[in-house]
C-alpha cells in the first residue's frame, strides 16, 4: 500500500489547522479596529508596538481557567457542543482553493459540500443552548435555529446562481470560469450572499443568538475557559472562511489583475478585505430586532435571490455566457 | 481487512446504534440529536458507494433541515415538560410491555425477516454498475429529462403543503381585517 497520499493529506489538513489557528490574530485586529471606530486605541499594554500579544495573553488565561460545567447542565451535550461548533468551521477549508493547485481536496461537489457542512452549526447552537439548561441559553439556541433556517435559503439560492454561470460545483472551476468576476454579472446575487453570510455567521447586526443586552451571552452564557474559546475561535474561523468563499465565488478567488502577484497573495488580499468589511459592518450598525431579521430574510432576500436566479438564466440565454 | 470494509462497519454501527438510541432515549431532544448522528452515518455510507452528491444532500437536507424542524417542534412546546422527559422505565420492562415492546418488536422482526429473505433469494444483478465520476451531472440530467414530471409533481406537492401550513397557522383576526 502506498502511504504517500495519506501522509500528504494529513500534512495538508495540519496546514489548514495552522492557518485557522493563525487567524486568532484577527481577534487583536478586530479589537484595534473597534477601538478606532470608537475613537480609542484598543489594547495597548501587552506587547509592543500596539499590544500585538494581547490575544496570546488571553489565550493563556483561557487555557489556565477551570473547566466549569453547571450542575444542572446536560453534561454530554454541554461538553460536546464546542467541538461540534469548531469541526464544520475547519471542514469548510477543505474545498477552498488558495491557489490554482493549493487546495486540500477539490471536490466536484464543492458548493454543496460547503452548505452541507455549515448547516451543522445549528446543531452546535442547539446542543450548547439546550445543554446549558439556562433560560437565556435556550432562548439563544431557538433564535439561532430560526435565524440560520431563514438565511440558509437565500444563501444557497445565491450560490446556485454562481453555479449556473460557472457550470460546475467545484470551487476551482468556478474561479477558472471568472474571466469577468461574477460580481459584475450578478451584483444582486453578491449583495444577497453577503447579507445572508453575515447573518449565518451570527455577527452584529445579526447576532441575536448571543445578544448581550438581552440574553447575557445567549447560547454560550454558561461556557468559560477553553470551551468558550472554541466558540470564539470558530466564529473567527467562520468569518475568514465566509470571506474566502465570497472572494472565490464573486471576485475571482486567486485570479489577479494588473499586478503580477502570486495567486495565493491575491486570494489572501481579497479574503482579508472582506474580513475587514464584515468587522466594519459589525462596529457601525446596531443590532436588528428578531422580527426585522425574519422579515428581511423571507420578504426581501428570498425574492431578490430568486430574481437573481432569473436574471442569471436570462444572461445565459441571451449572451450565452 | 481492507479499509473500506472497516469504514463500512464503523459507519453502519454508528448508524444503527444511533437509530436505536433515537427510540430508547428518554428526552426528545436527545432523540433528535441521535437522529442527526444516524443521518450522518447514512451520509458516510453514501460516500462509500461513491455517491458524493447524495451524501452532501443527505447532510444538507436531513441534518441541516429535518433536525432544525425538530428543534422548531421543541421550540413550540413547553420547555419544562420536555426537560422532565419520558417516565423512567427499565429496558426489559419496556421491551416486555405490550404497548411499547412486543408489537413493535414483532413488526420489526417481520420486516427484518423480509429484508433478509430478499437479500438471500432475490435475483440481484451480479455486475455492479461502474461508479459515475460525475454523479451530480447525471442526477441533474435524469431529473430534468426522464423524471421531469415526477420531479415537478413532487415540487408542486411541497408547494401545496407549504401554502397549506401558512393558511392553517394564519390567525382569525388577521382575516377579518
Amino acid at each position: 500500500m502506498d502511504w504517500w497520499p495519506l501522509l500528504w493529506s494529513i500534512i495538508k489538513a495540519l496546514l489548514i489547522v495552522v492557518f485557522v489557528l493563525a487567524n486568532a490574530f484577527l481577534i487583536w485586529v478586530e479589537r484595534k479596529i473597534a477601538g478606532r471606530f470608537q475613537r480609542r486605541l484598543g489594547p495597548m499594554r501587552v506587547g509592543r508596538p500596539h499590544g500585538w500579544a494581547q490575544t496570546f495573553a488571553d489565550l493563556i488565561k483561557l487555557l489556565s481557567k477551570e473547566d466549569v460545567v453547571p450542575g444542572t447542565a446536560e453534561k454530554w451535550l454541554f461538553l460536546l457542543a464546542p467541538i461540534v461548533a469548531f469541526l464544520p468551521a475547519l471542514l469548510v477549508y477543505m474545498v477552498i482553493p488558495f491557489g490554482p493547485t493549493w487546495v486540500v481536496n477539490d471536490l466536484n461537489i464543492g458548493v454543496i459540500f460547503i452548505s452541507a457542512v455549515t448547516s451543522f452549526s445549528v446543531l452546535s447552537f442547539f446542543m450548547s443552548g439546550w445543554g446549558s439548561n439556562n433560560k437565556y441559553s435556550v432562548m439563544g439556541a431557538f433564535r439561532a435555529a430560526a435565524q440560520l433556517m431563514s438565511y440558509e435559503v437565500p444563501l444557497v439560492l445565491s450560490m446556485i446562481a454562481v453555479v449556473m454561470l460557472a457550470g460546475s460545483l467545484s470551487l476551482n472551476d468556478i474561479v477558472k470560469a471568472q474571466s469577468i468576476p461574477f460580481v459584475v454579472l450578478q451584483p444582486l446575487g453578491f449583495l444577497t450572499f453577503f447579507i445572508a453570510a453575515v447573518a449565518e455567521l451570527n455577527r452584529t447586526p445579526f447576532d441575536l443568538a448571543e445578544a448581550e443586552s438581552e440574553l447575557v451571552a445567549g447560547y454560550n452564557t454558561e461556557y468559560s475557559g477553553m470551551r468558550w474559546a472554541f466558540f470564539f475561535l470558530s466564529e473567527y474561523a467562520n468569518t475568514v472562511s465566509a470571506s474566502a468563499i465570497m472572494a472565490t465565488l464573486f471576485f475571482g478567488g486567486w485570479r489577479g489583475f494588473l499586478l503580477p502577484l502570486p495567486p495565493v497573495v491575491w486570494f489572501l488580499i481579497k479574503t482579508y478585505i472582506f474580513v475587514f468589511i464584515i468587522m466594519w459592518v459589525r462596529w457601525t450598525l446596531p443590532r436588528v430586532r428578531i422580527d426585522q431579521l425574519l422579515n428581511l430574510g423571507w420578504k426581501l432576500l428570498l425574492p431578490v435571490a430568486l430574481l437573481n436566479i432569473a436574471w442569471t438564466g436570462l444572461l445565459g440565454l441571451v449572451f450565452k455566457i | 481487512m481492507n479499509l473500506q470494509l472497516l469504514a463500512f462497519m464503523i459507519l453502519s454501527l454508528v448508524t444503527l446504534g444511533a437509530a436505536f438510541k433515537v427510540i430508547t432515549a428518554r428526552f426528545i431532544t436527545h432523540a433528535a440529536l441521535y437522529l442527526a448522528l444516524s443521518f450522518v452515518g447514512v451520509a458516510g455510507l453514501f460516500l462509500l458507494l461513491n455517491a458524493d452528491f447524495l451524501a452532501a444532500v443527505q447532510l444538507l437536507v436531513y441534518v441541516g433541515a429535518i433536525t432544525t424542524m425538530l428543534i422548531f417542534a421543541v421550540m413550540l412546546s413547553q420547555v419544562e415538560e420536555i426537560r422532565q422527559g419520558a417516565a423512567e422505565e427499565g429496558f426489559w420492562r419496556r421491551i416486555l410491555s405490550a404497548r411499547f415492546g412486543v408489537i413493535p418488536l414483532a413488526v420489526a422482526a417481520a420486516l427484518a425477516g423480509v429484508i433478509l429473505y430478499l437479500y438471500r433469494f432475490a435475483n440481484w444483478k451480479a455486475v455492479p454498475v461502474a461508479p459515475d465520476p460525475n454523479t451530480t451531472r447525471s442526477i441533474g440530467q435524469a431529473m430534468f429529462t426522464t423524471y421531469l414530471i415526477p420531479f415537478e409533481v413532487a415540487s408542486l406537492v411541497l408547494l401545496v403543503a407549504m401554502i397549506g401550513a401558512i393558511v392553517l397557522t394564519m390567525k382569525k383576526e388577521d382575516r377579518s381585517r
